[in-house]
């Protein structure tokens, strides 16, 4: 048995069901995440492990103990929050040690742990300040060292970055990943970025409309996606036409009832017109530094190739002819039912 | 989990009662004793006589009147005044500020006083034009009224709509501007319809208390009558005292109130606006002539507003005579409320501490039911807690007099029934504040505690309300400032022993006595102004919390 089990987790608000049947089993230690656009029912999985929403039916346990039993304020999980929740009128020691004082802790290790917590999340400076005044990122950085120094049995996150700016995000979840890995808590980490499930989870977990569309390695996810939904949700998609050309490119593959083809963006090239591949003519040209998006009309549709390195002058422009390269291993086929059944990697 | 629910029920349960007793009783008492004729029989007739007595239908005509004339006047000068202070830079704007709190704060009805002190029959300032040579008519009658209201009103245009003014995103006006707009333009059509809510709520609020206030008419009306006044004459009448045909007329006030209301909530409803305030708007700084009318314009508005205080505080210091007011300065009013009346002082003061006290205890137990237990009960609760709204005080105090004057409860003559009666006028104040503060304190804060192992009750103790007690004592404070300032329900309920500050100083007044009125006056500005700075001391300098 796994560290945490959730199973067949079910919840209906009234006539909505935002949870149904969902399954999940998290490892000691294990980074994991629920990933997935608003409304598909991950901070209602996390709320009901948290305690705050109960669930309709379905069991929650946390190394053999059933959570529905325990009371929130019992369960003994630390909470880390879209808009921080940081006390207002405390100070960030007494923020950190707040979690503490029930415990029972004597006042000379309180001292120690929080010191070492602030440490960790680099706010040992700021320890006597108030936090009212602090940027989102310290406030975010309170609210971590807050819910890591009790020690929790399990470190519940909902979407902690997400009112951060671009460039503080990426730091900070790198800071996380790292803690995360010292202190070696089983964390449920929840997200609609895909960008960062992918660079800070163990595992992810993908979900829509209140059910689970896979679950997997950040590889597995984005190299291998199970069903359409996960494969357009996570990175980019190029969908292909349906006709002719399209039957003519994957007629070899031995895939015979696909509804949709399909390919990522950076499993396609561009060569010079008349080489062997699919024509085509550029119709937007976008460059982003690292990369180039080109945008080629073809017979098999108007696909997006992304170019890496691409280089001081423009590689191409507007109404060029160039001959689209596409690896037929890296073809995607999906079924009526949004299922994947081709294999291509 | 079980007994928190049973706390819950028994507070809802409780504060029903609490309205059951405090408010539905006097009202309903109100509105039975006006359907019965002196011999205890139903009947209409005192309706009838209402409304075919030609001289209370000319007194509603004049209630009216004062009701819109008031609006007209004070949102006049309010507007101009929040429109001047929050688009043009003002020298001493803070001081300005603090003249519109001192109006605002100001003992009822000693405006009036102040006003005819200058222009009234025998007024200073008539005298001293009179000796140059100008005749100018005194101030009495409907149009003294109204200039009283104005001055006294315009504060809560000013401060509500000014709140509103600074609201505003300046990315519209620059737009309006961008688009061809001329300055009147971007005014009529852009600021003036996104800050109509806070004009239609202040207007609300200016004709309510305008159609309310008992003193300023009683002193400078000379005839002029209107409902308040009507209802306590009938009332109080040494003879002929027609007790059913005064809670008519509250009846008939209670509706006019009740109308204005409901019109209000259904005017600003639609038109709700909510912008994001990324580009606040900054003060201009006028040139020339221009800087030079906006200066003089608010400086008049808010000085004449703060005169009456200014004069009483000056002719409590002035020398006297009895009544007669000598040249030079002495503390000869004071000492006479020293030696004299320290027990009025010490009526107003327990009177309002205990009902302030009350009012915070009983307030935020309910504040907290509302906010958090929402359901059909709590809002309805929430909308019986508006008629202290629109009850006016004369009409509060003819409710306690009907539903406590005989019956289970007898508290006519006592301390208890002015304390009551100030406790459920403020009530809805401190019930609405704490509802509003703590929708604001976002619940994440509450889960966060739960989740580090507080009880939910604990996580509501340590952080929840340490959050919420500055304002709450801020509010306190405020609701003391309308506490001992209160005249119209005490004077219904007052008798020789339970006589509080403000019923003094109308009867000195009344006497000619307006040195010891002046002095009385100045004490009770004194002791407002200590609690609003207790208030803003806590909450910051906030002056829509007036309100």
């Amino acid at each position: 048995m796994a560290y945490l089990e959730i199973t067949e987790a079910t919840k209906s608000f009234g006539a909505f069901v935002a949870l149904q049947g969902v399954n999940v089993s998290v490892e000691r230690g294990e980074f994991f995440t629920l990933l997935g656009p608003s409304g598909c029912g991950k901070t209602t999985l996390l709320r009901a492990i948290a305690g705050f929403n109960d669930l309709t039916s379905g069991e929650i346990t946390v190394d053999g103990v059933d959570l529905r039993r325990v009371p929130p304020h019992r369960r003994d999980i630390g909470m880390v929050f879209q808009d921080y929740a940081v006390f207002p009128h405390l100070s960030v020691f007494n923020n950190v040690a707040f979690g503490l004082k029930p415990r029972k802790i004597p006042p000379t290790e309180i001292k120690t742990r929080v010191a070492a917590a602030l440490a960790a999340v680099h706010l040992e400076k700021l320890a006597d300040r108030l936090p009212a005044a602090m940027s989102g990122g310290q406030q975010q950085r309170i609210g971590l060292a807050r819910a890591m120094v009790i020690n929790p049995r399990l470190l519940l996150m909902d979407e902690p970055l997400s009112n951060l700016d671009a460039k503080l995000r990426i730091e900070l979840r790198e800071e996380i990943r790292d803690i995360q890995k010292q202190v070696g808590i089983a964390t449920i980490y929840v997200t609609h970025d895909q960008e960062e499930a992918l660079a800070i989870s163990d595992r992810i977990c993908v979900m829509s409309a209140g059910h689970i569309e896979q679950i997997g390695t950040p590889q597995e996810i984005y190299g291998n996606p199970r069903t359409r939904f996960v494969a357009e949700f996570v990175g980019t998609l190029n969908l292909l036409t349906p006709g002719a050309a399209t039957d003519a490119l994957v007629s070899g593959l031995g895939v015979a009832s696909a509804e949709q083809w399909a390919i990522r963006p950076e499993r396609l090239a561009l060569s010079e017109p008349g080489d062997s591949g699919v024509a085509g003519t550029v119709t937007r040209y976008t460059y982003l530094g690292r990369e180039a998006h080109v945008y080629v009309d073809t017979p098999i549709g108007n696909l997006a190739v992304q170019i890496a390195n691409p280089g001081v002058t423009a590689a191409s422009a507007v109404g060029d002819t160039v001959s689209l390269r596409v690896d037929p291993a890296a073809l995607m086929a999906f079924a009526t039912n949004g299922a994947r059944i081709g294999t291509g990697r | 989990m079980t007994l928190r629910l049973n706390f819950w029920t028994i507070i809802t349960i409780l504060t029903w009662a609490l309205l059951a007793v405090l408010l539905f009783g006097p009202v309903g008492s109100v509105l039975l004793s006006s359907l019965y004729g002196s011999k205890g029989e139903f009947t209409l007739a005192n309706y009838v006589t209402f409304f075919s007595d030609w001289r209370f239908a000319q007194s509603f005509l004049n209630t009216l009147v004062l009701g819109f004339g008031a609006l007209v006047g004070a949102l006049l000068l309010g507007f101009t005044m929040a429109f001047c202070m929050s688009r043009f830079r003002i020298a001493g704007s803070r001081f300005l500020s603090l003249l519109s709190i001192l109006a605002l704060v100001s003992p009822p009805f000693i405006g009036a006083y102040s006003w005819i002190v200058l222009f009234g029959a025998g007024g200073v300032v008539r005298a001293g034009l009179r000796s140059i040579g100008i005749n100018m008519p005194p101030i009495y009658g409907l149009g003294g009224i109204l200039i009283v209201f104005a001055l006294k009103f315009y504060p809560f245009v000013y401060l509500m709509v000014s709140g509103a003014l600074g609201n505003v995103n300046r990315s519209l006006e620059e737009a309006a501007e961008g688009l061809g707009l001329t300055p009147l333009q971007r005014v009529v059509k852009i600021s003036l319809p996104m800050v109509f809510p806070a004009i239609s709520a202040s207007a609300l609020l200016v004709f309510v208390l305008a159609i309310a206030d008992f003193g300023t008419p009683r002193l400078l009306g000379r005839g002029y009558s209107v409902l308040a006044t009507e209802a306590f004459a009938a009332y109080s009448a040494e003879i002929g005292s027609n007790f059913s045909m005064g809670t008519t007329i509250s009846v008939v006030l209670i509706l006019v109130s009740l109308v204005f209301v409901a019109l209000q909530r259904y005017m600003s409803r639609r038109n709700v606006y909510h912008g994001n305030l990324i580009n606040k708007p900054t003060r201009i700084q006028l040139k020339g002539w221009r800087n030079f009318l906006a200066h003089v314009v608010v400086y008049v508005v808010a000085l004449c507003g703060a005169l009456p205080v200014i004069v009483s505080v000056y002719y409590s210091f002035r020398k006297t005579n009895g009544p007669v007011f000598q040249d030079g300065f002495a503390l000869q009013s004071y000492q006479r409320i020293l030696f004299n009346l320290a027990d009025v002082v010490r009526n107003s003061l327990t009177f309002s501490a205990i009902a302030v006290l009350l009012i915070v205890l009983v307030g935020t137990i309910v504040g907290v039911l509302v906010a958090r237990r929402t359901s059909l009960n709590t809002s309805l609760l929430d909308a019986a807690f508006m008629i202290p709204y629109v009850m006016p005080g004369i009409v509060i105090g003819i409710a306690y007099i009907a539903a406590f004057n005989t019956g289970a409860i007898v508290l006519t003559g006592t301390a208890s029934i002015i304390i009551l009666s100030i406790f459920m006028r403020r009530l809805p104040y401190t019930v609405r504040t704490t509802a509003t503060a703590l929708r604001q304190i976002a619940p994440s804060l509450e889960e966060a505690a739960v989740s580090l192992g507080y009880s939910p009750f604990q996580s509501f103790l340590k952080i929840t309300i340490p959050l919420i007690v500055p304002g709450i004592i801020a509010g306190g404070m405020l609701s003391f400032v309308t506490a001992i300032n209160e005249l119209s329900s005490s004077l219904v309920l007052y008798v020789g022993s339970t006589m509080t500050m403000p019923v003094r100083i109308y009867l000195l007044v009344l006497d000619g006595d307006f040195g010891t009125a002046a002095a009385m006056s100045s004490i009770l500005l004194l002791l407002s102004g200590i609690a609003v700075y207790i208030a803003f001391r806590f909450m910051g300098r906030d002056e829509q919390a007036l309100l």
